[in-house]
This record gives C-alpha cells, sequence and structure tokens, in this order.
C-alpha cells in the first residue's frame, strides 16, 4: 500500500520552511517531491527599489543567517568590479580570514544539526560547545557572535588588531588539539555509521549532472571549489585543493558518510589558511574609500554588470548585479544560493531509502531555506505552480528587460 | 566502537559549561527577576564578559550635542531606524529596528554616534523607553 | 478471607499507584539531569516531569478530525492503567516484608504474566496511534509492533533461562518470589555465571527497547516523524503517556532486579546494627538505590551515548545479535550443569 507523507513545511526535522513529499510503501520510499518557496522574503526586491548600494550590503548579510559573508561578499565583489575599486591587500587577506572563519563555525553548526537528526543528541552539545570558541573570536573581531556587518565596497570596515592575534593563535591550536577528538567522536562511532554508510548516495554522474555544489559535490568525488577554480580575493596566494573523502577514508562512496568525512577536513583546512593568512597578512590600508557618501555616488555614476561568485560553506554562491548610471539603486540584483542548487539531489539520494533516513540525509546537504526561498506566486489569494516552458518565457522577458 | 560513552562518564563529573546568566533556572519572568536584582532581592550571575569593549557592537549611544543634523546616518541605515527630527534638527533611533552594523558610527561627520556595551535589549514593547534614544 | 482480600487490593493498588506515579517522575527527572550533566548542560530541576504533568493537565485535550474518537480516548487510559497492574505484580526491595508474597498481587500471578503485561502498554500505544489517523502516528504504530515483535524474543530467552536454571531446586518456578528468593549468582559454577552476566547484558539491552528510548526509541522518532505514536496527542492523554512511560520505566527496572538482583541490604546490615522496625525502610532504599543504578547503565548512559538506529536495524539487532547473546548465556547455564567447571 502506498501513502504519502509530507516532511514539512513545519517539521521537527527541518527547521526551516520547504516540504518534501515522500510517497512510502511500508519504510521504504518510493516517490519524492521537493515543494521550495514556501516563505518569501523579497530581499531583491529590496535591494532594487528601496535600499542603496552601501545599505544593500546589509541586507545581503541577512539572506542568511549562518553564513552571513557569503552574500555580502559576492555583492560587494559584483559591484567592486563594475565600478572598479581596488581593494588594498591587507583588507583582501582580512576577507580570506573572515571567510575561513566563517566555514568553520558553519560546520560545526551542521555537525551539530547531523548528530540531532540521528536522535545524538549528546554529541550535538559537545560540537556546539567546541563551536563556542570560534564564535568567541567572532565577537571579539567583530563585535557580535553572529552579524559580521565587515564588508565595505573597497575593503573592509573593520581591521584585525595585533592584539586580537594571539587569541586567533590560541583559537586555532584549541581546535587543533580537539579536531582528532571529534573525529573520532564522529567517524568511529559504531551508530553513526551504520545510520550513514551507504545512505543517500549521490553518485558522481549525478552530482555532474545536477550541477551540485560544495560539500555536496565534493563528497561524490567531483573536484570543484569556487577558490580552487576560479580563486578571489587573496585565495591565489593559498593553493586551496578540493577536499574529497577519498583523502581521508581511502575511497568516495558519496554517502552521508563522506558528507561528514568532508566538512570535517574542510574545517581543518580552514584552519591552516587562517594561520598562513595570519603569517602573511601585510600592513596598510583596508579601506580604497572611507568616505561613505563618496562611495554611494561613485557607484551611482557607474553603469555595468559583473558576476561574482564565492565558496561559501554551503557551496558556491553566485551574484548577478547590474548597475544604471543615475540610478540610485542596484538596477538588477539575482542571488543564486548554494542550497537552490543543492535542493535537487535530495531525490537521487532519497529514493529507495528509508523513512529514518529523511532527516539526515536532508541535512547532509546542509539546508538553507532562508538563503534560497526566491519566487512565490500568489494570484486572487491562490497559488499556482510554474511550469518549466512558463518559468523559462519569464526568464528569457525579464532578461530582454534587463537588456534594454 | 562507541567512544562517546567514555567521553559522557568523564563529562559526568565535571562542570556545566553553561553560562547560567541570569539565574540557574529560568525565572518566570525575567523583567520581574532583574529588578529583584536591582532590588537586592536575587542575586544575578553574570553574563559571559564582552570580548573587546571597543570593537562590541551594542546599543547605540548618541551624543546630542555633537550632532549637526546632516542625515547621513538616515542615509546608510539599512533598516531605516532612524528618524529625523524636523523642529529640532536632530535624531531619533529606535533600538528596535537597529540591526547594530554600526554603519551610521562610520558615517557620522561629527563622531556623535558610538556602540555601547550594553545588549539586554529585548522587550515587548519595542518602542519602551529604553529602547529609543533621542 | 475474600473480603480482605478486596479491600487490601482495592486500597493497595490505589496506593501502589500513586507509589508509582511518583517514583516513575522522580525516575525521569533524575534521568533527564543526569543525561544534561553528561552533556554538560544544567538540566531542567529534578521536579520538572512533575511540572511537566500538570501543565499538560492543564491543556486542551484535541480530538483529530478523523480519528476513531473511542478508541484514540481510551489508549492512553489503558497504557496507564495496564502500567501500574505491573507494579502488583512485582516484588520491590522492602516491601516484600510488608506483602505475603512480595508483591500486593504477589501470589496471584508470575512471570508468564507480567511478560504478557509488558505487551499492553505498547499495544495501547499502538492503538491510540492507528486512531489517531496521522501517518505520522500510523508509521509509528507499525514501527512500535515490529520493535515490539523483536525485543520479545531475547526477553523471553532469559526468563526462560533463569526460569529453567531454577527449576532444577524444583517449586512453582515461575512464581517471582521464588525467583527473587534464590538469586542467579548463588546457584552458579564459573561457566555459569560468565552466561548470567551474558543474560544481565542481554537483559540491559532488551530495556531500552521495552522503555521506548534511544536508540531503540524508533516509534517515537523526534527528528523523523515527529514522535510517532504521539503526534496528535495533547492535553490530558498527552499526559497519561507521560505518566505511563515513567510506571513503566520503573516496573522495568524492578524487573531487571527481581531477575538479577534481588539481594537486600539489611541482612549485611543487621550484623553490625540493629535495625528494628527500619528494615523496612533500609531495604526499601536500597531498592530505589538499585533501581537508580540500572536505569543510569541500561537507559540513561544508552540513550545519551548513541544515536537513533533505523527500523530495519532494530530487528537484526534484537533478532540476531541479542538473540544470539541470550542463546549463548543459556547454552553456558546448561553447560555449568552438564560439566562442572568449578572455580579452580
Amino acid at each position: 500500500m502506498k501513502y504519502e507523507i509530507p516532511v514539512g513545511p513545519i517539521h521537527p526535522a527541518l527547521k526551516e520552511p520547504i516540504m518534501i513529499k515522500c510517497t512510502i510503501e511500508g519504510e521504504r520510499i518510493v516517490d519524492v517531491d521537493v515543494f521550495c518557496s514556501q516563505n518569501h522574503r523579497g530581499i531583491e526586491w529590496i535591494g532594487m527599489n528601496r535600499n542603496n548600494p552601501v545599505q544593500s550590503i546589509y541586507t545581503a548579510e541577512k539572506i542568511c543567517g549562518i553564513c552571513n559573508f557569503c552574500h555580502p561578499s559576492c555583492l560587494v565583489m559584483a559591484v567592486e568590479e563594475i565600478v572598479g575599486f581596488e581593494v588594498p591587500e591587507r583588507a583582501q587577506y582580512i576577507r580570506v580570514i573572515q571567510g575561513e572563519l566563517e566555514r568553520i563555525h558553519s560546520h560545526l553548526l551542521w555537525a551539530g544539526v547531523a548528530a540531532h537528526e540521528l536522535g545524538f543528541d549528546s554529541l550535538l552539545h559537545y560540537v556546539w560547545m567546541v563551536r563556542e570558541k570560534v564564535m568567541d573570536i567572532l565577537e571579539l573581531v567583530n563585535g557580535q557572535r553572529v552579524p559580521k556587518d565587515v564588508l565595505m565596497y573597497g575593503g573592509v570596515r573593520r581591521d584585525i588588531k595585533e592584539e586580537h592575534i594571539p587569541k586567533i593563535r590560541e583559537m586555532l591550536k584549541y581546535y587543533a588539539e580537539g579536531f582528532d577528538k571529534i573525529a573520532k567522536l564522529f567517524l568511529q562511532d559504531k551508530t553513526i555509521k551504520m545510520r550513514t554508510r551507504e545512505i543517500g548516495i549521490l553518485t558522481k554522474e549525478d552530482a555532474m549532472k545536477l550541477a551540485t555544489a560544495g560539500p555536496t559535490t565534493r563528497a561524490s568525488g567531483v573536484k570543484k571549489d569556487v577558490r580552487q577554480d576560479m580563486p578571489y580575493y587573496a585565495y591565489p596566494d593559498f593553493e586551496v585543493k578540493a577536499i574529497t573523502p577519498d583523502m581521508l577514508t581511502g575511497e568516495t562512496l558519496g554517502d552521508t558518510y563522506d558528507r561528514i568525512v568532508v566538512r570535517l577536513l574542510e574545517v581543518k583546512q580552514s584552519m591552516e589558511i587562517i594561520e598562513q593568512a595570519l603569517d602573511e597578512m601585510p600592513g596598510g590600508e583596508i579601506l580604497a574609500e572611507p568616505k561613505v557618501m563618496k562611495v554611494i555616488n561613485q557607484i551611482k555614476k557607474s553603469e555595468g554588470e559583473a558576476i561574482a561568485r564565492h565558496e561559501a560553506p554551503r557551496g558556491e554562491a553566485i551574484h548577478y548585479v547590474k548597475l544604471k548610471e543615475g540610478f540610485e539603486y542596484l538596477y538588477a540584483w539575482k542571488v543564486r544560493a548554494p542550497t537552490y542548487i543543492n535542493i535537487l539531489s535530495w531525490r537521487p539520494m532519497l529514493m529507495d531509502m528509508q523513512i529514518a533516513d529523511i532527516p539526515i540525509v536532508a541535512a547532509s546537504i546542509d539546508p538553507c531555506m532562508s538563503c534560497t526561498n526566491r519566487v512565490t506566486i500568489v494570484e486572487d489569494n491562490r497559488e499556482r505552480v510554474l511550469t518549466a516552458e512558463h518559468l523559462h518565457r519569464l526568464s528569457v522577458q525579464k532578461t530582454r528587460r534587463l537588456m534594454k | 566502537m562507541l567512544p562517546m560513552l567514555g567521553q559522557l562518564l568523564k563529562q559526568m563529573f565535571t562542570k556545566p559549561f553553561t553560562n547560567l546568566f541570569p539565574a540557574k533556572y529560568a525565572p518566570k519572568n525575567v523583567g520581574k527577576y532583574l529588578q529583584d536584582v536591582q532590588a537586592g532581592k536575587a542575586t544575578l550571575i553574570s553574563p559571559v564578559p564582552v570580548a573587546d569593549p571597543e570593537t562590541f557592537r551594542g546599543k547605540i549611544v548618541y551624543d546630542r550635542e555633537k550632532c549637526t543634523g546632516c542625515k547621513m546616518c538616515i542615509k546608510v541605515c539599512p533598516s531605516k531606524a532612524i528618524e529625523f527630527k524636523e523642529e529640532e534638527k536632530k535624531i531619533r533611533i529606535y533600538i528596535g529596528r537597529c540591526i547594530f552594523c554600526s554603519q551610521c558610527n562610520d558615517a557620522c561627520p561629527v563622531d556623535a554616534l558610538h556602540m555601547s556595551e550594553e545588549f539586554l535589549l529585548a522587550d515587548t514593547n519595542k518602542v519602551a523607553d529604553y529602547l529609543v534614544v533621542e | 478471607m475474600t473480603g480482605d482480600l478486596l479491600i487490601m487490593t482495592v486500597f493497595g493498588s490505589i496506593g501502589i499507584a500513586i507509589f508509582g506515579l511518583f517514583f516513575g517522575l522522580v525516575y525521569k527527572g533524575i534521568d533527564r539531569k543526569i543525561v544534561a550533566h553528561m552533556q554538560k548542560r544544567v538540566g531542567p530541576p529534578i521536579r520538572q516531569p512533575f511540572l511537566d504533568v500538570i501543565k499538560l493537565m492543564n491543556k486542551e485535550t484535541v480530538l483529530p478530525e478523523n480519528a476513531v474518537g473511542w478508541m484514540y480516548s481510551m489508549a492512553p487510559l489503558v497504557c496507564l492503567a495496564s502500567s501500574i497492574i505491573l507494579l502488583l505484580y512485582i516484588p520491590m526491595g522492602g516491601l516484600d516484608q510488608v506483602f505475603e508474597n512480595g508483591a500486593l498481587l504477589g501470589g496471584h500471578g508470575d512471570i508468564i504474566l507480567v511478560l504478557y503485561l509488558l505487551i499492553i502498554p505498547s499495544l495501547a500505544m499502538v492503538a491510540g496511534g492507528f486512531a489517531s489517523g496521522s501517518p505520522f502516528a500510523t508509521v509509528g504504530a507499525q514501527r512500535e509492533m515490529v520493535t515490539m515483535m523483536s525485543y520479545e524474543f531475547p526477553l523471553a530467552v532469559v526468563i526462560i533461562a533463569i526460569v529453567w536454571k531454577l527449576s532444577t531446586a524444583g517449586g512453582d518456578v515461575f512464581s517471582l518470589s521464588l525467583i527473587a528468593g534464590n538469586p542467579i549468582w548463588n546457584s552458579v559454577g564459573l561457566l555459569g555465571l560468565i552466561g548470567a552476566f551474558i543474560l544481565l547484558l542481554a537483559l540491559v539491552i532488551v530495556t531500552p527497547g521495552e522503555v521506548a528510548k534511544i536508540p531503540f526509541d524508533v516509534a517515537e522518532a523526534e527528528t523523523e516523524i515527529a514522535h510517532g505514536l504521539l503526534a496528535e496527542y495533547s492535553g490530558r492523554n498527552l499526559a497519561l503517556f507521560y505518566l505511563a512511560d515513567g510506571v513503566k520505566t520503573f516496573a522495568m527496572a524492578s524487573l531487571v532486579i527481581v531477575l538479577f538482583f534481588p539481594y537486600n541490604i539489611s541482612p549485611v546490615l543487621e550484623q553490625y546494627v540493629a535495625l528494628g522496625d527500619f528494615t523496612i525502610l533500609v531495604d526499601f532504599l536500597f531498592f530505589l538505590l538499585k533501581v537508580f543504578l540500572v536505569l543510569l547503565f541500561s537507559v540513561t548512559l544508552v540513550r545519551a551515548g548513541m544515536a537513533r538506529l533505523r527500523i530495519t536495524q532494530v530487528v537484526s539487532v534484537y533478532w540476531i545479535t541479542v538473540t544470539l547473546i541470550a542463546l549463548f548465556g543459556l547454552v553456558l547455564l546448561m553447560w555449568d550443569n552438564q560439566f562442572d567447571v568449578g572455580w579452580f
């Protein structure tokens, strides 16, 4: 007997509004359908109609609470490319450090959530306790635990002070010592292995076909990382290599276990990058143009379009920005969050699995709905579903409108 | 095979990691509890100290005398938390809307705005006296 | 005579019910507090389960639109009642000096009855789950049935092994008071000792399944099926299930104690001090300590230190691993009788 169980829009496994409709036969999943856009916030609209570009940096930070560096980073990179700000080298290094701090805290947060989805709350509490260290450093450097508010067109707003550096090094030492323990708790636990090995497999072919991004794709053995393929900021100096699970376990299965491995290794990689960045950070200015009003005016006078890519903790974030001379706001702003592209991989992962695997497989791509929800169509108080052809037609129309 | 069991037995006899702010068990009414603390009827377990007072971004402090009414802060405020008072040529900041980005601090040409260390700013009334800075 | 028994049964049952509810909740509170400390948290105060029950009692009890009304409302009552009835048959330290056969109805039922009574709360939950008319509750009910079928077999093996060992002594071997009177450790050689340890291990693994705790709480898996069986329950009905869970946990721990640790501390203490009227109290406190230790190792530590298993893994763990362990223990006990290895 087949019947449907809805996971979401409100469900204890997924703390954010999204719906996975699973058709099940007993415990086995035979069909999966995903319904996005349960919640629309209109952030792009605000950037194009209400807020000037400087204000939009902070609006972009609010796209996602956890990865609140990647979105403004993309926006800033795109605008800098159009306007032609020369970013001082020290600022580039600070941006790299901030980005990697964000990756550490995001991956540790994810590790805790994954443990919770498996019903392993002790591990959740342990990992989040360890995570407090990087949160303390973020507060020390940025003034608040979560929002960084550090980016500005042409540089960064806050320097990393000399007296903060020993504390950051202390944190790196703390994690270097604690890393083996976390890896042991996660990777050698029999029950975790039982629940994640060969569960939610995404083959390399499927990962390529669905164009997945970030750790999700790397866990399937695709060596794809923006920091490696198209280095931005000061990343060319660090020679980042995409992490695949075979570096630790010697094989790539593309299952949930591999995604845990990849994220743990990336935490280690981020620590190495921060260490090197602190050693090699040059002195000098941190902002090309300290006067905010001048920045706003300069952007207002510019015209052009650009695409910026940033390797966020969840994958590759892409922003498209278009500026028009004399136009006060961003003329066009399109955000593509990493989760948006990764969500599609739920279907191949969940097929033929059990109900019990839905939470951990869904969490294994580290979904972030708040970044993703982009379109909701409500007409006459009725929602309707857009077909692929209809959506394509609308996209073509919009592109034409922008080209004018 | 189950590495967590040993870890748990070890942790069982250590002190909890939690910072017990404001009291060991959450009081029924935090506002009343804080009043009791001020009246000396209860003791407060202090929060984690602010890491660096210089960089910390808490409630905005507004120096009314210095302000020239240039409206620069209003232009850069992402959350439209600042209101201009036409007749006095001064500003009013609604902390209930503020996102603590400190952009107005950077933009202010006369250095009239600063971030303080105060962070206990949760209230059911978002225009309560202490949440409106003039 | 019959009249006396009736009065004693009625008032005794009420007393045992209050006693069971109280200690069920106390142990729930202790369990939560210890788990919190293991996770380096402070955790709720020990009286928190009482507050939870009071809160739930005050809340609205919702009857879902497509639920089977009478079954939905009866299930929590049956569940709680059968959990309390369990306590009437299981001998408890200290109380065995108050009642004739170890427990209030000690002389009227044996361990087979207790085995069946242990199933009824789960059955009531299954009925309630199916009657809720929610897909999550249905999945939960199916899982609960499968779990029930899987842990019954190793549990039966453990009990049969112990009873078989006793049968050499003769008498009504299924009687709980006889089992409690003749601890298994007293009558075994070296092989039997190892066998008994293995049986204890099997019973410790069965306990979290019996009381639906991680890693075997598949029927209520919070992150998977939103508390499954209990998804639709609210208010008073949920409070009854909550109480039943506490009572059943307490009863299950008492059963483990009867089977493996039925010792009293008073004979040891008597050698040093005269206890007099305090014997009952001392034995009872010792019993509570034993319950605490059993719950600490078979529920609290296990639920904090493991991830939840999938339903198929629960079945394979119980049917293959634990059953094999229990059968091995049984075989060792039999060998113990056949070849007397002795104590070297």
